[in-house]
């Protein structure tokens, strides 16, 4: 396997062998690769009705060229998503349809080589997976589909930044990216719950974890652990004001779905498994998920058709903001918003506002918790990418300095608010943000939305 | 030659057209819809989606949104375009006399023809000129160029050529086509008992050039025209949320 970086391509450190080896792939040798990526592509055209008609429609029209963060930032035509589409849809041609086969590059039909494999690992890990593309085009063709195709063959062959790679790796070990164990999650539980009470005049809030016989199963970012502590301090705060029966399962500490951004077989189910094997175990009646984007879709949308257990169609599944929003509507939550009181303005996470049908929620929260809310433009499902979707956080130098161009348009909207905070309630953006923040100079404080919550609620007791 | 495209290859187009659609769509239809990849806002029920479709087709809503100057140049393209395949169709079968007998009260017969006349015109120009737009832009701005392969320039100049042919048809006197003459020809063809091509070069090099776009027609990108319908259809659907309300909190959702 070359491991060495192709000529003139930004491309993610890999993962090594040995690593693939732990996940059940064993990577194919070079003079394969090409043989074993046209057979996959054979599969993906018999089984998912999205590739064949995004393949066969698109009509060269360009508009999505300016509608996509990465051309934008990098001026680069692999980048504009038809171009990115392309490097499959080439070898699409040439291969399984006959005006291909007769004309070859006349009709925009090439044979795939070595070289435009290089090129997947560098373009489909550029892309973000954002959508904006799907809800820009005329007829609705959907990159992201065509980077999701590229990034599972890759996996199959054996190709894979070795950030997503040890993260899916993580997963199957711990049931959370970020490697943490049960001991770890409970410490930093306690730990939490101490700074609350220092915080919040001796409130006592309880962050269980494995409590059997708990209604509600709550699913935080496992990176709230680390990065994002007051989101998870946020929704412990709520959970106590609702007088919730809830719980964090150590087996499934993970809103985020790494297996959705490479391995959308093995990967994703087991995340998919695990958390309704966990229902079942400690008798929950719902579940609510924590702030993740991708994670969001990765449940709320693919659950259905992933599971292969029942508990999918009986236990109701919302995101932690539906339940805050819909009681701020109900007028049931106590809010003092003026101690949210600088301008703060709300990235719109993708996954969100183009999958997820997640949006106004956010705004009623987001009205309700603060006083001086500013909307950045565009907004809602006409947001612009982070730059740091599908969890394309490389801090490997060419891939670090593509994610500060990824993040220009972002930079620039936000800058334009003239906003004090900028509250990004998903933990890939978070991720992303904080260095976008440092590089292009903005100033302002990165959090999440239910840290918000938490911090607006007002306790009986004090 | 004139025997053979104007009495023998027809067969063959229209056996292409239909079998290459026919068989392009079959082939879409044997992948599944794996999982469910609405974008959001979801439409609340099948008759939002369905408007919204239609919305969009009515006024190309997202070209107009996301990118004016692709608007200026394909809305009048694809209005003009089915204006002149409505026109065809009417005006040669009725003679150009449509509008009369769509409202005989209000028009008379020969102001329909005239009204044909005009519209066939007008749109003939529209349709020639929105082209001419769409090519200069496809060479010169460098992001559409960059995603072009030559195919995609050829289909502009097939398309060129017919509305070429067709414009100096109607304008240049000595080149003109009657309503009959044409009616008369292609009764023959559907009928099954062709007659010869009416005696006019440009006719049947206009004639030709349309088969040629419709063989090439299932085996392009030409065929977005029902691949739009094959995307939406997966991408613009409605959705059903759980509703919130946590069970077992103190703190419950007043209905
Ligand atoms: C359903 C909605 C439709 C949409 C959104 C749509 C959109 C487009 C777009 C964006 C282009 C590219 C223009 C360019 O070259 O830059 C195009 C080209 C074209 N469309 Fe459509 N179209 C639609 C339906 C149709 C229909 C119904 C027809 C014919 C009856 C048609 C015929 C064509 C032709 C002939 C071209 C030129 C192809 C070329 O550039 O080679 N389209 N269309
Ligand atoms: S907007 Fe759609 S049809 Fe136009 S080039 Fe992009 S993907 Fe193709
Ligand atoms: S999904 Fe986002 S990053 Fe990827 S091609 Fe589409 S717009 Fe660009």
């Amino acid at each position: 396997m070359s491991t060495e970086t192709a000529k003139g391509l930004r491309q993610p450190k890999r993962a090594n062998e040995a690593l693939f080896r732990t996940l059940g792939v064993e990577p194919v040798p070079d003079d394969k690769k090409v043989a074993e990526a046209v057979r996959h592509l054979d599969e993906f055209r018999q089984k998912l009705r999205s590739f064949v008609v995004i393949m066969e429609n698109c009509v060269k029209c360009g508009l999505c060229a300016e509608n996509c963060h990465t051309y934008l930032g990098t001026k680069d035509p692999n980048n504009i998503p038809a171009g990115r589409a392309d490097l499959i849809r080439k070898a699409y041609k040439r291969y399984f349809t006959p005006q291909g086969r007769l004309f070859g590059p006349l009709v925009g039909a090439e044979e795939l080589t070595l070289e435009t494999l290089e090129k997947w690992y560098s373009y489909f890990y550029q892309c973000s997976e954002c959508r904006r593309c799907s809800h820009t085009c005329p007829f609705g063709l959907d990159t992201a589909e065509i980077t999701m195709v590229g990034r599972q063959i890759l996996f199959w062959l054996g190709i894979g930044p070795q950030l997503h790679t040890a993260t899916a790796g993580a997963i199957l070990k711990t049931g959370n990216h970020m490697g943490l164990t049960k001991a770890g999650i409970i410490d930093t539980l306690e730990f939490l719950a101490e700074e609350i009470e220092e915080d919040y005049e001796g409130l006592k809030v309880d962050l269980p974890v494995d409590k059997p016989e708990s209604d509600i199963l709550y699913v935080p970012s496992s990176a709230d652990f680390m990065l994002n502590p007051n989101t998870l301090k946020g929704a412990g705060m709520f959970f106590k004001w609702v007088g919730a029966n809830w719980t964090i399962s150590s087996r499934i500490t993970e809103a985020g779905n790494f297996g959705y951004l490479m391995d959308q077989t093995r990967i994703q189910r087991e995340m998919v498994t695990r958390l309704y094997e966990e229902c079942t175990k400690l008798g929950i009646k719902k579940i609510v998920w924590g702030e993740c984007g991708h994670g969001w879709r990765a449940t709320k949308m693919y659950v259905r058709t992933y599971s292969d257990l029942p508990g999918v169609e009986t236990i109701p599944l919302t995101h932690i903001h539906d339940e805050a929003a819909a009681l701020i509507e109900s007028g049931q939550l106590k809010l003092d918003p003026t101690r949210n009181s600088k301008r703060i303005t709300l990235h719109d996470p993708c996954n969100y506002v183009r999958a997820c049908g997640h949006c106004d929620q956010m705004r009623v929260i987001m009205r309700a918790v603060t006083t001086n809310f500013v909307e950045m433009t565009p907004n809602r499902e006409r947001n612009f990418c982070c730059g740091g979707g599908s969890g394309i956080l490389f801090d490997d130098p060419a891939m670090y300095e593509y994610r500060i161009l990824a993040s220009n348009k972002k930079a620039e909207q936000v800058r334009e608010t003239g906003a004090e905070v900028l509250c990004a309630p998903c933990s890939i953006c978070k991720a992303q943000l904080y260095p976008m923040v440092k590089e292009h100079k903005l100033g302002v404080e990165v959090v999440g939305l239910i840290d918000l919550v938490g911090h607006a609620l007002v306790f009986p007791e004090e | 030659m004139e025997q053979f495209v104007g009495q023998i290859m027809p067969y063959f187009t229209v056996a292409i057209f239909l079998g290459g659609v026919t068989w392009r769509i079959w082939r879409w239809m044997i992948p599944r819809i794996v999982h469910n990849i609405t974008l959001s806002p979801f439409p609340g029920t099948w008759t939002a989606a369905v408007t919204w479709w239609v919305w969009q087709i009515a006024i190309f809503w997202n070209i107009l949104k996301f990118d004016r100057a692709l608007w200026i140049g394909a809305f009048p393209f694809h209005a003009a375009l089915i204006a002149i395949i409505g026109g065809h169709l009417m005006g040669i079968y009725t003679l150009g006399l449509q509008f009369h007998m769509i409202a005989p009260l209000l028009v008379t017969a020969d102001l329909s023809v005239w009204l044909s006349d005009l519209l066939g015109t007008t749109m003939g120009l529209v349709f020639l000129v929105a082209l001419l737009y769409l090519l200069y832009r496809r060479f010169t701005v460098e992001k559409v160029r960059a995603i072009s392969s030559t195919s995609d320039f050829l289909h502009l100049f097939l398309l060129l050529g017919i509305a070429g042919l067709g414009n100096y048809m109607r304008l240049a006197p000595d080149a003109h086509m009657t309503y009959l003459e044409a009616r008369t020809f292609l009764t023959g063809l559907f009928t099954f008992n062709p007659v010869a091509l009416p005696h006019n070069a440009f006719f049947m090099w206009h004639f030709l050039l349309v088969q040629c776009l419709m063989i090439i027609f299932p085996f392009s990108k030409l065929m977005h025209v029902f691949g739009f319908f094959w995307m939406r259809w997966m991408v613009n659907r409605p959705y059903k949320e759980w509703a919130p309300g946590m069970p077992g909190a103190k703190v419950q959702l007043s209905k």
